[in-house]
């Protein structure tokens, strides 16, 4: 199976923008004949690789490199840049360049920023005297499909640096991508934002279409119905939460990258002393698509039923005869066993975690945590974390929780802690708190908690949550329903309004709006045929709705999604667009410097 | 007009009316399109002509300067301008989608003009070109492709990207019989393709590659790609007219292309011979024709009780601008479907760009365009740079105004020394890119101090200079911070740099206490250097308190470890488990025993059983299990080490019956967790898999 999922079964076309995609890489790559030596910056490297198979690069001339501070050593005389508009990647080219010059090495220059130019970038390479040197082009990248029903705009530090920097190059980059999106499926005629970001968003695309209209008359039917943007800031709680999905576990574990981890061959019983495996999970594994969103307690109980049946089989073929048609039936149960091996392999490696006694006090914690009803045995856990000098992001995952949940710590327990913490683990640190407390996720008080009213209002706790047979989200995290969620399943009922009075208990305005037909494009209204069907939705069609996390969004919180779609009733499908995929790992470690 | 006529100028072709209708006669005097190679623009556009130089001049029969001049569709001179450009013949001219004259002479250069015969950019084809002469050129409406001396082919695939590529060698030994081209937009490698009549066959060359396609369908003299890029109309040497799907998997002989124009009005139908009426109108070019249909189709309407009144208007107002445009003043004879391809935006666009201004603002206004957004096509940036360079500065900042695009607003206004304005509708715009353009355009303008003082006032502006600064012009940031007297960040700046200088062993080597630290820090730095002087191991320096107390420890210097424990008031509560965790790290269990019995520990004894459990020193574990007062974390700690009996028995001590409840859990738990996967491993042993 490949890494390059499968789109077919996408609610939207995918497929096509995805070819697009790849088209217009491929097309930079033919237009700069012969050979050529393709510098990647490597996240975005991990992230072409969604998109096109390096064999396809290298059918094109290509020889890969990532770009690093270290020289390339080639002896290609074209050298291709390609990388994200970043300001400490191009002192890598410069340096390159350089060193190229020092030797006397006289070398074709392309660099391809991904996804436009960038004033600040270009004037980095002016101010170095490289400038004249390339040759400068764009890679329209602004999202990827992650699957069927995923897409990233691939900006890791998006979150980090709206918070902490106030740079908000990435919201630009997210209306932007879609209003890529519109041209493809039609303007989204409803548009609901929470917290600051999102509205921002919001305000910046229909800057956007007013810019550039979308040429409705002849795109019939808009596709996607609604946008719904959040603020991952809105609730930084539910991140900070051990997912309890199969998928989510095997982020928190395992870390999946770019739709794949990477493991041990000897866990997924290949015996290769030392080698990395690297397990593609995406829809096309038919298997994982029914049991990725479930609780890790069921998918245990699933396999577990699943081999028993097949055992069973297997039993009757080799003891009575059968049919051929039976036989055929069984062979075809047959086919499904690598994926049955595959799954069986990856949840045997992660109850070894999940059996540990440490992970289930953990899990006890995080319970008490968002529980928010005992401060003090909260403080001692983290400070004998702190002691103990447990690893500093489960400390600070744990951390934040608690800061969150009480508004900030008050004054003296902030102050001990904070030193506690540089004491432990380094004075370096300071740089990471600071950041930590500009996100005001590790903060002293400044206020009574909302969190208490916010909880009982959108029933955050659940108690007796069903986990085999789930009837509310909350299931993902075996109680807690992701607050995130809770906000986007009233966003898609009812709107804003009647939860407007909770809203403003959380950070960051909010915002709905709702286009009417084709205001936005005057010329066409004269036009004759053009009729304003721009409200209906096709018969017998599900609506659209599209999710976006500004800051990243986890896999339990996808799966959340996918089942409040699949509820009776609910008639709309959701795709969910995010500037990452993260977890309180990944999350935490981007303010940590 | 009699009726008699009106039907006497159709004419069947197969299956299809068709009629020929004179639309102008030409104003143009002394135009002889024999000895003038011409361009003609499609949808009503632009004629240019130019003597053709291939031909002989009688002498001074007329000038002998040639002349490039451009015409309307009815004749009409619009520009004219000498052609004295170098390069040997003219080989090709044609109009581009964007309406702009296309030149190429012998040598490979392409001269572009716009319709006022104003060169607007030149190129060469390249050095091959310019040797070897080009002898042919095809032309798309964004493209061309050459033929030279040597035979080799070249593309400019995009005028807008002027750059030629060479496509594949052919191997040719004559220029081919006829030349036709593929648009990339319709070719499935999304380049484009070029078709040769070659021999008795035609040749498919693309960049990278030659194919033979139709071999023996004989020599054509002339290939036509139909408009969708999917057939191949060809006149072969022996005169037969063969349409060709163009990738010759099949013949089509008959293909028709153009539609209607409607006879059904005998029909009885009242309802649908109005609509037809009305059509017709649409189609007709004849004012006097349109106003009899129309009239009819109102007479007839009359009589329709339900009748889409809106169409008859709808097509009165359309047939108005259509009639403007296509007056012989004007020249621009779009049919209607032309008109609705080409949209009214583009139209009034064509028509500003003509110097057509007043007929573009009426058209606009009467088709309700809003006068200030007359189209997208409009850019106020240009016109506003207009005014500004005749002195109208005012001007030139109220029509920037209502440029819509802020990628095009924001450099006018610098141009126009309006950078205040420009940076706030670059942040407004919520375009990073732009603000870093004012930005960098202040900064070089302004003295720093002044340039400081404007960004501290814009929060986006702000973070973006420091961004940019903390990345690559740190001695600004220094200045900025302390100019705008943020002390604070200075400090924690250099603090930053000292830290980074340190990561650099080169830089750290020598002076591990340079740097601006904090008190604290700048103490452990020096503590951490005199021990590695004394043990003379080099693990210390950058490692934090805490480690430091646990090296000493393991080191077995506990004075050491006591002075850091003084020197930075370490709590017990910290000290304790550092000191237990250290001595189980190199397993000094005796130490540890000591250690216990030192005082009473302030936080109990669990460190002792934690860190013993996590060495699996049961033995030793047990020695302090026994001394946990809390009988819950007795219970805990004996089912740690699997003694689940003393376990239950700690915790029904504790009368706890929770606590026993999940301690049962807890081993069933367990059990189960690693007997589940067995039974499955047993499950799924049978042949084939592994």
């Amino acid at each position: 199976m490949a890494q390059v999922p499968n789109l077919d079964n996408a609610p939207i076309n995918l497929t096509t923008i995805r070819d697009q995609s790849q088209k217009e890489l491929i097309t930079i790559l033919k237009n700069i004949r012969g050979k050529k030596c393709l510098v990647i910056d490597p996240k975005l490297s991990g992230s072409l690789s969604l998109i096109v198979q390096s064999s396809q690069l290298k059918e094109h001339g290509a020889e890969l490199r990532h770009l690093t501070a270290e020289p390339v050593e080639t002896d290609c005389t074209k050298m291709v840049y390609l990388v994200r508009a970043q300001l400490n990647l191009m002192k890598f080219i410069c340096s390159q360049i350089h060193n190229d010059t020092s030797k006397g090495l006289h070398r074709e220059y392309f660099l391809y920023f991904v996804p436009r130019r960038a004033v600040a970038c270009e004037k980095i390479l002016e101010e170095e005297k490289v400038h004249e040197l390339l040759t400068i082009g764009e890679y329209p990248l602004y999202f990827i499909p992650l699957d069927e029903d995923v897409l990233s705009f691939e900006l890791d530090l998006a979150h980090k640096e709206c918070v902490v920097n106030g740079d908000t190059t990435s919201l630009w980059h997210i209306a932007k991508a879609i209003h890529k999106l519109e041209f493809s499926f039609g303007t989204i005629q409803n548009v609901r934002a929470k917290g600051k970001a999102s509205t921002r968003v919001a305000d910046i695309l229909n800057r956007m279409q007013a810019e550039e209209p979308v040429n409705t008359s002849d795109m019939g039917i808009p596709e996607i119905n609604t946008l719904i943007l959040l603020d991952r800031e809105v609730d930084m709680v539910t991140p900070m939460c051990t997912q309890l999905t199969y998928e989510g576990l095997l982020d928190e574990f395992l870390g999946v990258n770019n739709g794949a981890v990477e493991l041990d061959s000897s866990i997924m019983g290949v015996q290769q002393e030392g080698k990395k495996l690297k397990v593609p999970l995406n829809s096309s594994d038919k298997l994982f698509k029914e049991i990725r969103d479930m609780n890790f307690e069921i998918v245990v109980q699933v396999l577990r039923q699943k081999a028993t049946s097949m055992k069973q089989d297997y039993t009757e073929i080799s003891t009575t005869t059968q049919s051929v048609s039976e036989l055929k039936d069984f062979v075809k149960k047959l086919n499904s066993l690598p994926e049955m091996t595959r799954h069986i392999n990856l949840a045997q490696h992660l109850s070894t975690f999940t059996s540990k006694p440490s992970f289930l006090g953990r899990l006890d914690m995080e319970q008490t945590l968002v529980e928010a009803q005992s401060y003090d045995i909260c403080f001692e856990y983290i400070e004998e974390m702190v002691h103990k000098q447990e690893p500093l992001i489960n400390v600070l995952r744990l951390l934040v929780l608690f800061s969150i949940t009480y508004s900030g710590l008050p004054k003296k327990n902030f102050d001990y802690l904070r030193r506690e913490l540089l004491h432990s683990y380094g004075f370096e640190h300071i740089a990471t708190l600071n950041n930590l407390e500009k996100a005001g996720l590790f903060k002293k008080q400044d206020s009574k908690s909302n969190w208490q009213t916010v909880k009982r209002a959108l029933q955050l706790v659940v108690e007796d949550t069903d986990t085999t047979n789930p009837n509310d989200i909350s299931y993902v995290f075996s109680g807690y329903a992701p607050l995130s969620i809770r906000l986007v399943q009233h966003a898609i009922r009812s709107g804003w309004r009647p939860i407007e009075e909770i809203l403003k208990l959380l950070p960051g305005p909010h915002s709905e709006t709702k286009k009417s037909g084709f205001a936005s494009s005057p010329s066409f209204d004269t036009l004759p045929g053009s009729v304003n069907n721009s409200e209906k939705v096709a018969e017998g069609r599900r609506s659209l709705v599209l999710v976006v996390f500004i800051g990243g969004v986890t896999f339990a919180e996808i799966s959340a999604l996918r089942f409040l779609s699949s509820q009776e009733g609910m008639a709309y499908d959701v795709i969910v667009g995010t500037t990452k995929i993260v977890n309180g790992h990944t999350l935490i470690q981007t303010f940590v410097e | 007009m009699a009726g008699v006529s009106v039907a006497a100028e159709w004419q069947l072709l197969y299956n299809r009316y068709y009629r020929k209708p004179e639309l102008y006669q030409m104003q143009w005097k002394h135009v002889d399109l024999t000895r003038n190679k011409v361009a003609c623009a499609p949808f009503g556009g632009p004629i240019a002509a130019i003597r053709d130089d291939a031909k002989i001049v009688q002498l001074f029969a007329e000038s002998a300067l040639r002349k490039l001049r451009i015409f309307t569709s009815s004749g009409r001179l619009i520009s004219e301008t000498v052609w004295k450009n170098p390069g040997g013949r003219l080989i090709g001219m044609s109009w581009s989608d964007d309406q702009i004259l296309v030149c190429i002479t012998q040598d490979g250069t392409v001269y572009s003009y716009d319709i006022h015969a104003e060169l607007i950019n030149t190129f060469s084809l390249g050095k091959e070109c310019f040797e070897s002469s080009v002898v042919e050129c095809v032309f798309w409406g964004n493209g061309v492709v050459c033929i030279n001396e040597a035979f080799g082919i070249f593309a400019v695939p995009d005028f807008k990207n002027p750059r030629a590529v060479k496509l594949a060698d052919c191997n040719l030994e004559d220029l081919p019989h006829c030349i036709a081209v593929i648009e990339p937009q319709y070719t499935m490698s999304g380049n484009v393709e070029v078709l040769l009549g070659v021999g008795d066959h035609v040749l498919l060359v693309e960049e990278d590659g030659v194919q033979q396609l139709g071999v023996g369908i004989g020599p054509l003299q002339k290939m036509v790609v139909s408009r969708t890029g999917k057939l191949l109309a060809s006149f072969t040497h022996d005169g037969r007219l063969l349409v060709i799907s163009t990738d010759f998997s099949n013949i089509i002989f008959e293909y028709t292309c153009e539609a209607d124009e409607n006879l059904r009005l005998i029909r009885s139908s009242l309802p649908e011979a109005v609509e037809a009426c009305i059509d017709a109108a649409g189609y007709e070019f004849d004012i006097s024709q349109q106003r009899t249909l129309l009239r009819a189709a109102s007479y007839g309407q009359a009589f329709c009780s339900q009748f889409q009144r809106e169409h008859i208007q709808e097509m009165c107002k359309t047939l108005r601008v259509l009639n403007a445009v296509r007056h012989h003043e004007i020249g621009i004879p779009l049919s209607i479907q032309q008109y609705k391809l080409l949209t009214p935006s583009v139209l009034i666009n064509r028509l500003i760009n003509a110097h057509n201004y007043l007929l573009a603002l009426r058209i606009s206004e009467y088709l309700g365009i809003n006068r200030l957004k007359i189209c997208k096509g409009i850019s106020y940036a240009a016109v506003a740079t207009h005014a500004d360079k005749n002195g109208r500065r005012k001007l030139a900042a109220m029509l920037v105004e209502h440029e819509p695009h802020s990628s095009k607003q924001i450099p006018l206004l610098l141009s126009i020394g309006e950078e205040d304005t420009a940076l706030v509708k670059a942040i407004e715009s919520g375009d990073t890119d732009l603000v870093y353009l004012v930005l960098f355009h202040i900064w070089q303008k302004r003295p720093s101090l002044e340039f400081f003082g404007t960004i501290q006032a814009r929060p986006l502006a702000r973070d973006l200079f420091i961004n940019y600064a903390q990345c690559y012009k740190h001695e600004f940031l220094k200045d900025f911070f302390l100019s705008t007297g943020q002390l604070q960040d200075v400090a924690f700046l250099l603090w930053k740099e000292s830290w980074e200088l340190a990561k650099n062993p080169m830089a750290s080597k020598g002076s591990p206490l340079h740097g601006p630290r904090t008190e604290e820090h700048a103490k452990l730095l020096r503590i951490q250097h005199d021990l590695e002087v004394t043990t003379k191991q080099a693990i210390f320096v950058d490692s934090s308190i805490s480690d430091t107390i646990r090296t000493c420890i393991v080191l077995g210097n506990h004075r050491a470890a006591m002075k850091v424990k003084t020197e930075f008031k370490v709590s017990e509560k910290r000290w304790y488990w550092l000191k237990v965790f250290a001595l189980a790290t190199i397993r000094d269990w005796d130490a540890l025993e000591k250690f216990s019995k030192e005082k009473r520990p302030p936080i109990g004894y669990r460190p002792f059983v934690e860190a013993c459990v996590d060495a699996d020193e049961k033995g030793e574990a047990l020695k302090y299990i026994t001394k946990l007062a809390d009988p819950r974390e007795r219970a805990e700690a004996y089912a740690r080490i699997g003694m689940a009996k003393e376990a239950a028995d700690a915790a029904s001590q504790a009368k706890d019956g929770e606590l026993l409840g999940r301690l049962k859990l807890t081993f069933a738990q367990n059990a189960a967790a690693s007997s589940i996967f067995d039974t499955l491993r047993d499950r799924l042993s049978f042949q084939g898999v592994s």
